[in-house]
């Protein structure tokens, strides 16, 4: 204590009481609550079971809070993945659908349990009103036990029934001690260095945040920095180099010897090569029924419309993206619905897909005959209907049309 | 709050007593009429292979009952768990049974060695010299390699069960702590045996019957049904015990809370198996491992695949989630016996595709059979626990159990 500095006593922060064992301090709590205290609180080094009802505590709030924060996680995945998939940035991969719920489900699982997690975690600090940087209650030397072999009692002197004298009363039956906390230090404001330090941090924090803004928002001639350097410079050979590892100095392998490529095998008929005598089949020889024309549409959608779009217009996302990026050497898919694709023969248009054209690949490997036929068949189906006129519609249905 | 009565406890019927022969009788009746009447339905028209396939899934079904119960016991001694002592004993009955399933497995068994390809289509030697994936897999599913693979894990089973089921019984007379110690010592073992059994059990017991398809993953997702499956039964048989004065003290409100967390818990983990395995098949998107979901996906059989969505996972798992609902005794029943039925789903979904992959074959006897069977199996337990205690008396860890609480 200073010398000379006017004094005045310190405020009174509580009573605090003593008990030996955690039956003697149940008994308390409840008397405590039966005498209408609400501001109190126990203390002890393991948690008491029926200490809650002892003293009038309400079940905590705690998993709803948790729930809440679970049921945003779980939403929150799906509709962030959703509005990124399918709407912000929609991206074909493997011919599954843009919005495909088995695909978010890892995700949704993962948000989920994070932000319980928080809510959990968060939500207890939160309701024990923690952190707390100093309790007058760590004043009392007695008070050290409540993590060893003591279990304490303390009303606070903020409650509105606290009369130091009928507390004592209440808290000495059966108590080994009963003692008044005194609050030696009122003054809950933080140390001015606590801020200062805190903002430095925060400014300090805030330099990676700048750097990256910086560098996305400018140019450099610096060489680009190497992170993970296993990634970047792999020990790996470009087709065609010369290498010194194998005898006869190149990198790549000739096959295996009676090694059979995959077109020698391919059987050559009409039905494979979409061509007659010399001539573009005009008639598929797999039947267009219904059931084959939406396994061809299945298939479209799959393997076409990346590129040539959902309608055969040429604007599918690959086609897009690279209108987008102005790659040079693109060649731009062509719109399936122009009059010269659409006077094609079944068979041309089969053997483009089989074969592939300009820059598009072959898909013999990838899409067996019957289902290239069905392709050809959708295609058909869905030129026609873009460029369908009224004499399409049969004469009885023609009115429905407005 | 709750204070378990000591003295209630010591005077307390522990014993199936008198009422031991009445549940043998009604459920060993009850057993025989319901295998039977697959039997009859299989002469009346619905045929022999529809039987087969319903006796299979009945027999996966309580198979894997007393796995599971086999399964709690071990982890019971693994883990040196306090809590579930007054509820262990259903689980070393239950897991008793292995032996005596053995007789129930003979009929699957003479239907391989016959090399009838009614059932697995491996079995039958010309299947198995002219298609191409089952011929190269001929070294493993092979009739004899199949009857010594369960003659194998049916010892081992026994060895197992009877083993946890013996010393527990006779602590119940001495009170020897040396012999929780023994079990512990021996349950990290007998972790590793479970594991490995149960695994290639399903693998030739239920991925088999479509031995072109394979999954890695198939052993955990039969293992988390199966714990499904027990924890339920174990919820519904001692609130059926306790209705008949058996442990009424014993077997507190707090137990039924924490069986009910692990059902909760392995709700999840069955949804969250069940997923892996489809998702990496579905991503993956190769015919050879896709098939299995086809023939799930299409005809009636997709609306199973709902059904088991919503019913074994979905459901559920907001239904248990509260702790009321675990602690509210009426509740945590109707879940129990929910899972009970919806397990059996699960396994009918992964058996009768086999049969027809198309629609499914839903026959009364498909419901009969599982009835009868899953009776047997409650005669079963009954009988090898008709002179026992059902509660460890001497468990060095029962007075724990007994003061154990749920904050």
């Amino acid at each position: 204590m200073t010398n000379g500095a006017p004094r005045t006593d310190p405020p009174l922060h509580g009573i605090v009481a003593e008990y030996a064992d955690p039956e003697a301090l149940k008994a308390a709590a409840a008397r405590v609550r039966d005498a209408g205290f609400k501001k109190f609180d126990c203390y002890s080094p393991f948690p008491v079971h029926g200490i809650d009802p002892a003293m009038g505590i309400r079940p905590t709030r705690l998993p709803w809070l948790i729930l809440a924060c679970g049921l945003v996680g779980c939403f929150g995945a799906l509709w962030m993945q959703w509005w990124m998939n399918a709407v912000d940035y929609p991206f074909m991969i493997s011919g599954k659908p843009l919005f495909s719920l088995p695909a978010n489900v890892p995700v949704i699982f993962e948000l989920t349990v994070l932000l319980s997690a928080f809510g959990a975690f968060f939500g207890a600090l939160i309701l024990n009103d923690l952190p707390r940087l100093h309790n007058p209650l760590f004043n009392l030397s007695r008070f050290r036990k409540a993590t060893d072999n003591g279990f304490f009692l303390a009303i606070d002197a903020s409650d509105p029934g606290f009369e130091e004298g009928k507390v004592k009363t209440l808290l000495g039956e059966g108590a080994v001690g009963v003692e008044a906390c005194y609050d030696e230090d009122p003054n809950e404001e933080l140390p001015p260095a606590f801020w200062t330090a805190g903002l430095i941090l925060f400014l300090v924090a805030l330099v990676p945040l700048g750097l990256a803004m910086k560098s996305r928002n400018s140019t450099s001639k610096a060489p680009r920095l190497h992170v993970f350097t296993d990634m970047d410079f792999q020990p790996m050979f470009k087709a065609q180099r010369a290498s010194a590892l194998f005898p006869d100095g190149r990198a790549m392998r000739l096959p295996v010897p009676g090694t059979v490529a995959v077109e020698d095998v391919a059987v050559e008929g009409p039905a494979e090569t979409g061509k007659e005598n010399g001539a573009w089949l005009a008639k598929s020889p797999v039947p267009w029924t219904v059931s084959n024309l939406k396994a061809g549409r299945k298939a479209y959608d799959i393997h076409c419309a990346v590129c040539h779009g959902a309608t055969g217009r040429g604007d599918g996302p690959v086609a897009l993206r690279a209108r987008e990026l102005a790659e040079a050497k693109w060649v731009a898919p062509t719109n399936l619905l122009d009059a010269r694709i659409r006077g094609l023969p079944p068979g041309q248009v089969f053997d483009v897909i089989t074969n592939g054209i300009r820059n598009m690949p072959a898909y013999a490997a990838q899409i067996p005959v019957e289902e290239r036929w069905m392709i050809v068949g959708y295609l058909k189906a869905l030129q026609r209907s873009r460029n369908a006129t009224i004499e399409d519609v049969p004469a009885d249905r023609r009115k429905e049309l407005k | 709050m709750h204070q378990v009565d000591l003295e209630a406890v010591r005077n307390e019927r522990r014993h199936l007593g008198e009422l031991a022969p009445k549940v043998i009788r009604i459920a060993l009746g009850l057993g025989i009429v319901g295998v039977a009447s697959g039997v009859v339905f299989a002469l009346i028209g619905a045929g022999w292979r529809h039987f087969l396939f319903s006796y299979t899934a009945a027999f996966a079904y309580v198979l894997s009952l007393a796995l599971g119960g086999m399964f709690f016991v071990v982890v019971k001694h693994l883990t040196k768990a306090g809590w579930n002592v007054t509820v262990r004993r259903i689980g070393e009955l239950s897991a008793a049974t292995l032996p005596f399933l053995f007789l129930l497995f003979l009929p699957i068994l003479g239907v391989v060695l016959a090399g009838s390809g009614e059932l697995f289509r491996w079995a039958d030697p010309e299947v198995a010299r002219t298609d191409h994936l089952i011929h190269a897999k001929a070294p493993w599913l092979n009739p004899t390699s199949f009857a010594l693979r369960w003659v194998l894990f049916f010892v081992i089973w026994t060895v197992i069960s009877r083993f946890f089921f013996k010393r527990s019984v006779e602590q119940d007379e001495s009170g020897d702590p040396a012999l929780t110690k023994r079990m512990e010592f021996l349950s990290a073992p007998s972790m590793i045996l479970f594991a490995l059994t149960l695994t290639f059990a399903s693998f030739d017991l239920l991925m088999s019957l479509d031995a072109h398809w394979f999954s890695t993953i198939f052993g955990v997702y039969y293992f988390s049904g199966a714990v499904v499956g027990f924890l339920s039964f174990a919820i519904l048989a001692y609130m059926f015990l306790q209705r008949f004065g058996i442990l009424q003290s014993a077997v507190t409100v707090e137990h039924y809370h924490d069986l009910g967390k692990l059902l909760f818990a392995f709700v999840f983990f069955w949804g969250y198996i069940a997923f892996s395995q489809y998702m990496l098949i579905w991503y993956g998107n190769i015919p050879e491992e896709t098939v299995w979901f086809q023939h799930r996906q299409s005809g009636t059989w997709a609306g199973v695949a709902i059904v088991l969505l919503f019913g074994h996972f979905l459901i559920p798992f907001p239904g248990l989630l509260s702790r009321h609902a675990k602690r509210k005794l009426g509740i945590l029943a109707f879940w129990a016996a929910w899972m009970m039925i919806m397990h059996y789903v699960d396994i009918y979904y992964i058996v009768m595709p086999n049969f027809d992959s198309h629609h499914a074959p839903l026959h009364v006897m498909d419901i009969t059979v599982w009835i009868g069977m899953t009776s047997l199996f409650v005669a079963l337990v009954a009988w090898v626990g008709r002179h026992c205690s059902l509660l460890p008396v001497k468990d060095p860890r029962l007075s724990e159990a007994l003061a154990f609480e749920n904050s």
